[in-house]
């Protein structure tokens, strides 16, 4: 497989992992404010920006958060590189240029999303409220993957796929435990109470909220939140699911068997898995929640960069 | 002539012949059945049909890019329903007429880049084949794989209004495109219009790609056995790109730029995820002057330094080769005829159009004196650039031209215009039928001993009403053409 093509296998799937995530966390919040009391709209606004590390360019464009500025920002501000317009535009772009390796099925699909995204006006869609516009986001996204899982050989290109869509949820659900934590924690300490319907809202952002349920028959509890998303062996976007499935993606590559590792990328993401099977999250928040969250992110670009170095890059001379 | 029955009430040919209407007024006895599938659908019916067609295409994405409006604005390439019908007889003698003309035209490369008799023979000005554009002094004395420069030709035909019959207008022997849209307009053609098939037996033309791919297996240096293929192409923003990914996935072979490649030792190789990986044959899409930045343009970032080398090293074959655009410039073209009686010692089976040719001073006086009647080409261009349409081209414009001419008289040939024949096609601002004028380009592909033709071509359409031009960029569409197994 080229070079190129690996490269752009796996930007294809960071970029439509990162509009749904976006789109699951703009609409959650979203819905969940609106049971909120407005004045505390400031408070939440601010951290979605964050979570989408952008919030240093939306200052550029509007002075306050609100619900509006915050939805067009996000969904669909062309000025804004991670806006969800913006992703799907650039994964197009990346399936186009390597529409003869994809299947013909994946590529009219991620082409039919976005002329189908292409028809919402922002006008009237930041009017109307983010669900029915996120709803396909959402939608879409799924619906691409399973038409990448049933159409495309599960040959090395689908590995870079796969490894790219871990390794973006990874890094978001790292980012949205991290804001989230201290976002409610923080408010609890100005006098607020952050009640349980917030933490239901980092759930169902995630997909979680059934599965919490689930998994613990008890009622929310940040810490019991945090460890559900972090370390759970099972949900589809844990931390330590995402960072299951880069390894055996990386080592399908590699044709690595257990034990060992082929490059630099196996042995970080292999590092990083060792921590979070044994880890518990009662020593993680001891240790400072925050500091164990941006420790992993790094590691997350840190694994992202090496992998360009071994697959993608070559010297200009061989 | 009238027909007062749904899609096509109200239609009259005009002046034109008409592929589908005889000067009576009835149905040519191949597009009976059609009209009669046709004809009792109500123009709703048939926009319905329309859309689902468009749709199609979109969601493929067989658009090209408008830059114009700052945006890059996605446009589709206009296909229009009604097809081209061609009976069988028609056919057999088009095929004849290109087989011959592919062959002669390979002949005139190998000579040209070879011995030359044909010029110590003075069949041809030498003066003439030095000044092309396109001559490749590099490729001459080299030996190419197995003799041939012609893999892949298209070669524009057009039927005059006046005789009936079919011309040759062009030859494109470089880099033709066009073909995915052949093959994507019969698939889009069996959705729109299934029940339209049962009734006629249409040669099918889905085996396009892989006897393209059966020819560059056979060119590869180490055998057929070892031969890795890729198809190079100048990459997403070219306007052929959706055809170069196309075909490449057709075949099953790699899509690469001139950065996925490099040369190490005279050999070419691809970048992959494992390592460099060794290239065989190169179908390649990018013109000869960005193949190479060592041998021809050096400003050229498209290519691949070194690629010439390992080319003249015979460690990897291209196709088509290298300087073919000799054979196809549009001053040779007056002497096709001769090529084929020379080489072949046939008569050609398809006629040329007359030719002017402005660097001899009998023709160049007929030129300049009847201008607004001609139309006027600049030899070594292709896809209707630089060219001038004396009727229909303002008074300015011509005198430009006249001067153009008078200073660079090579670089021009005129033709009479030809009046194209015309097919009826859907006006969808005024939602019915008219005739629209058609040419028809074939491909050829050539594996030095036989001429693969798949049956029909790429019939293009000057969807303005009374446009000879039929070029995208000017308004144009296409339409699916059909070979019929029999006459009707």
């Amino acid at each position: 497989m080229l070079s190129r093509i690996a490269d752009s296998l796996f930007w294809l799937a960071r970029y439509t992992g990162r509009a749904e995530d976006t789109a699951r966390i703009l609409d959650v919040t979203f819905h969940t404010l609106l049971e909120q009391a407005q004045k505390r709209y400031g408070l939440r606004w601010d951290p979605i920006l964050s979570m989408a590390g952008e919030e240093t360019l939306f200052r550029q464009f509007y002075s306050e958060a609100d619900a509006h500025n915050v939805f067009e920002f996000l969904a669909f501000n062309p000025n804004n590189p991670s806006s969800i317009m913006q992703c799907i535009t650039k994964a197009r772009e990346n399936a186009r240029k390597i529409r003869d390796r994809i299947s013909r099925e994946m590529w009219e699909d991620l082409n039919g999303l976005y002329f189908t995204l292409g028809t919402f006006d922002p006008k009237e869609e930041t009017a109307a409220g983010p669900h029915r516009f996120c709803g396909r986001v959402i939608f879409g996204s799924h619906r691409f993957h399973g038409v990448t899982d049933a159409t495309l050989p599960h040959d090395e290109g689908w590995e870079f796929l796969r490894v790219g869509w871990a390794l973006e949820r990874a890094e978001m659900t790292a980012r949205l435990v991290d804001v989230q934590y201290r976002n409610l924690l923080a408010l609890s300490s100005i006098g607020g109470t952050p009640d349980s319907h917030q933490w239901m809202a980092v759930l169902k952002s995630v997909g979680a909220y059934e599965a919490y349920h689930r998994q613990y028959h008890s009622p929310i509890d940040p810490a019991r939140v945090a460890e559900m998303l972090i370390l759970n062996s099972q949900h589809p976007r844990s931390i330590r699911f995402c960072v299951t499935e880069m390894q055996a993606g990386l080592r399908a590559i590699s044709n690595t068997g257990p034990g060992s590792y082929a490059n630099e990328a196996e042995r970080l993401t292999g590092k990083v898995l060792e921590g979070l099977r044994y880890d518990r999250i009662d020593d993680i928040l001891r240790g400072g929640l925050h500091g164990y969250l941006t420790g992993l992110i790094q590691m997350f670009n840190t694994i992202g960069e090496v992998i360009a170095r071994t697959y993608f890059y070559y010297a200009a001379v061989a | 002539m009238c027909l007062d029955r749904g899609l096509f009430s109200g239609y009259t040919a005009g002046p034109f012949y008409d592929e589908m209407f005889s000067s009576q007024g009835a149905a040519r006895s191949h597009y009976a059945r059609l009209l009669e599938k046709l004809g009792g659908m109500a123009p709703s019916q048939f926009e319905e049909r329309r859309k689902l067609a468009d749709l199609s295409f979109l969601l493929q994405g067989i658009t090209f890019t408008v830059y114009s409006d700052g945006r890059g604005t996605e446009r589709l390439f206009p296909f229009d329903l009604i097809p081209r019908i061609l009976p069988q007889s028609e056919w057999a003698h088009i095929e004849a007429g290109l087989t011959q003309r592919v062959v002669a035209l390979n002949l005139f490369l190998q000579d040209v880049y070879g011995k030359q008799q044909i010029l110590k023979d003075r069949k041809i000005p030498s003066s003439l084949v030095y000044s092309c554009r396109h001559f490749r002094r590099e490729m001459m004395g080299l030996e190419v794989p197995h003799g041939i420069y012609t893999h892949v030709c298209g070669i524009d035909l057009v039927r005059d209004s006046s005789t009936g019959e079919f011309y040759v207008l062009e030859d494109n022997v470089r880099t033709p495109s066009g073909i995915s849209y052949v093959l994507e307009n019969r698939l889009v053609m069996t959705r729109a219009f299934p029940e339209a098939f049962h009734e006629h037996e249409v040669l099918p033309v889905a085996h396009y790609p892989s006897e393209l791919s059966r020819i560059l297996r056979m060119l590869s240096p180490r055998g057929e056995s070892e031969s890795q293929i890729v198809l190079l192409t100048p990459g997403i923003h070219n306007s052929a790109y959706f055809e170069h990914s196309f075909l490449a996935q057709q075949m099953g072979i790699e899509l690469v730029e001139g950065s996925d490649l490099i040369v190490d030792g005279v050999v070419v190789y691809m970048k992959t995820i494992y390592g460099l990986k060794r290239v065989d044959v190169i179908y390649r899409r990018v013109d000869d002057d960005f193949l190479d930045p060592l041998c021809f343009r050096s400003d050229s970032m498209l290519g691949v330094p070194g690629l010439m080398g390992a080319y003249r090293a015979g460690n990897v074959a291209l196709a088509n080769t290298p300087g073919n655009g000799v054979a196809d410039d549009k001053a040779i073209y007056a002497f096709v005829p001769t090529l084929i009686k020379y080489y072949l010692g046939e008569d050609p089976v398809l006629r040329s159009v007359e030719t002017y040719l402005c660097d001899r001073s009998d023709h160049l006086s007929h030129v300049l004196t009847n201008l607004p009647k001609l139309v006027v080409k600049s030899v070594g261009e292709s896809g209707g650039y630089g060219m001038l349409m004396g009727p229909s081209a303002a008074r300015a414009e011509i005198e430009a031209f006249r001067e153009r001419i008078m200073s660079e008289p090579r670089n021009y040939i005129a033709q009479p215009i030809v009046p194209l024949s015309v097919v009826p096609s859907y006006d969808s601002a005024a939602q019915c039928m008219a005739g629209r004028h058609v040419d028809l380009r074939p491909y050829c592909l050539y594996d030095g001993q036989k001429v693969t033709i798949v049956p029909g071509g790429l019939t293009r359409v000057a969807l303005q009403p009374g446009s000879l031009v039929v070029n995208s960029s000017q308004g144009g569409g296409s339409k699916d053409t059909w070979v019929l197994r029999g006459e009707c």
